[in-house]
């Protein structure tokens, strides 16, 4: 775990000395998403820090979604900015944004996992279109496999695992990189509730190892069960933010 | 240099997992080679039959053996090499046209009576004229020097032949054209064709390219197993297109040296003479059309 807050950019890679001292890592200011004249995501600013657990909450269509997409770039805003580590998305140049990607990592609902490779080598691709080497690929694998408790499974291929292991599988791949942040967009949509909180209590360990956690999601049990800051979005903007939240809609 | 190795074997482990799909853009890639090729071909044949045809055209005056001696005839040579437009004069007195016939692909019949002791062949003296069209005047000015009638009558092979000649020409011309086009036309069919094809094989890893996206792969690391499975086509296009050209010209080959045996074009010769240089011409077309294609076809996915 070492790995996963030493390496970055300079900024993403400062060390948590002083847990009183918060680094903003994420600072959205009146971002705005339009599709024709509809806004999907509109007005939103807000900022997050380095470690902290952030659960986005709200009904299907209401932005969430597009709102990630803003931090891994899939998406620009219409209008408005949005800063990850300092530095405006907007600025970041194609040939750096495989870089940037890196330095997240992301996981979606559908697990989007390739098929005809094992878990080690779904993992393992992560890496290997990176150009790590190989050595180190099966050092970095192993023991990200380990964290997520997915070491005994890792040579079977995702149709023979359970959707909360698959969902493992990818959070492992999501960390591979050993990200200082991580985005997870509904990851538990397909899961059933033990299997959910069995992959809402990794999100939580892995962010006391002070990885910084973005949760979306509608399942109000998860939300209650981490008790961190909840963020609410109704028809594209932010409509409350708590410290310590319970899901309220 | 392990990263590269990774490029090419995920490129090829791609080409081979969609060997279906794969198969059908290498037969599309195949088509337009073979296309181009034939036509390659095509017109190397109809350059080496232009070649003889316009040799043919060369002007041949046959004397009468009463009316003149060798020695005018020479003395005749020379001054028509004097003309303007004439290349070069050769005489071929008795001796040297009985060897010529005697080399003629014709019956043994026909051929055995004439001999050193009954010799009827006429010596001639062959005009290579600069320009084929200079040869009609060339005509005219012999025939008004010809005062004591020594050239035999019907004896200027150009005035037979011209018809013929000119016929063939125009075909010779009008074949180059429409293969031109020809290759031109399916050449364009089959561009579009192996786009979509490789447009499919790459829409049906959209996963893995979405992936590896998300991950940070570099732009070079998406684009290059796509360009790895372009050349791949180009190659296999090649491979198959020549196997393929030999197969006819072997089978044809015959069939076709006798349509042209007067003509002196050996077919198969013709395409082992080219063999590399059709290769390479295939093998570039082929690489570059499918690393294009490819380019093209994987850039939609590295916008985002
Ligand atoms: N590419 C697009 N083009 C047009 N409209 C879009 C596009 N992407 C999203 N939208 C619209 O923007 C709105 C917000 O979508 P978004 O996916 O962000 O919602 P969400 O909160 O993630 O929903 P869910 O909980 O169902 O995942 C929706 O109304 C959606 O239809
Ligand atoms: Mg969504």
């Amino acid at each position: 775990m070492q790995e996963i807050l030493t390496v970055g950019s300079p900024k993403l890679t400062r060390p948590i000395t002083n847990p009183k001292v918060r680094v903003p890592l994420i600072e959205m200011k009146a971002a705005t998403k339009k599709y024709g004249n509809r806004a999907a995501v509109s007005d939103v600013t807000l900022v997050i820090y380095e470690g902290e657990f952030v659960c986005l909450v709200g009904q299907s269509g209401v932005g969430k979604t597009t709102l990630i997409k803003f931090l891994t770039k899939q998406e620009s805003p219409s209008s408005g900015s949005v800063f990850v580590a300092g530095r405006n998305l907007a600025d970041l140049r194609g040939s750096e944004l495989p870089y940037y990607r890196r330095k997240i990592g992301v996981v979606f609902q559908d697990f989007k996992l390739l098929p005809q490779k094992t878990v080690f080598e779904n993992v393992a691709f992560a890496l290997e279109v990176c150009g790590v080497a190989r050595a180190d690929i099966l050092r970095r694998v192993e023991k990200v496999l380990d964290l997520v408790n997915l070491g005994r499974r890792k040579n079977n291929y995702p149709n023979e695992l359970s959707g909360g292991e698959r969902q493992r599988a990818a959070i492992a791949r999501a960390l591979v990189h050993a990200p200082k942040l991580l985005i997870a967009d509904e990851p538990t949509g397909n899961l059933d509730p033990v299997n959910t909180f069995e992959i809402i209590d990794l999100l939580y360990r892995i962010n006391q190892k002070g990885t910084t956690v973005i949760l979306a999601t509608h399942n109000r049990q998860a939300v209650d069960r981490v008790q961190k800051r909840v963020l609410l979005m109704k028809s594209g903007k932010l409509v409350s933010d708590q410290k310590t939240g319970k899901y309220v809609i | 240099m392990e990263t590269f190795q990774r490029i090419v074997k995920l490129g090829y482990t791609n080409f081979w997992r969609n060997r279906w799909l794969t198969l059908g853009a290498t037969l599309l890639m195949t088509l337009t080679l073979i296309m181009i090729s034939v036509s390659l071909v095509l017109s190397l044949i109809v350059r080496d039959l232009a070649t003889t045809i316009r040799s043919k055209i060369d002007l041949t005056i046959y004397f009468r053996d009463d009316a003149v001696s060798d020695g005018d005839i020479t003395a005749l040579g020379d001054r028509i090499k004097l003309q303007n437009g004439v290349a070069e004069v050769s005489f071929t007195d008795k001796r040297a046209a009985l060897s010529i016939w005697n080399r003629l692909p014709i019956n043994e019949n026909i051929k055995r009576p004439v001999g050193e002791s009954y010799n009827p062949l006429p010596r001639s003296l062959q005009i290579r004229t600069t320009n084929p069209d200079n040869i009609q005047s060339l005509i005219t000015t012999i025939a008004i020097q010809d005062s004591q009638k020594i050239v035999c009558n019907e004896c200027v092979s150009y005035s037979k032949n011209k018809e013929t000649v000119d016929r063939l020409l125009s075909i010779t011309k009008f074949v180059q054209r429409a293969g031109l086009f020809l290759s031109v036309f399916f050449g364009i069919i089959a561009v579009f064709n192996v786009m979509n094809i490789i447009r499919i094989t790459i829409n049906a890893r959209s996963d893995e390219i979405e992936i590896m996206r998300y991950v940070g792969a570099s732009n070079a690391f998406v684009r290059g197993p796509f360009i790895v499975e372009g050349i791949l086509y180009g190659v296999l296009g090649t491979l198959f297109t020549t196997i393929f050209l030999l197969l006819i010209a072997y089978l044809v080959s015959s069939t076709i040296n006798s349509v042209f045996a007067s003509f002196g074009v050996d077919f198969f010769q013709l395409i082992l003479v080219n063999l590399w240089t059709l290769i390479g011409i295939q093998l570039a077309i082929g690489v570059l059309l499918g690393v294009i294609v490819s380019s093209i076809s994987v850039r939609r996915f590295l916008k985002a």
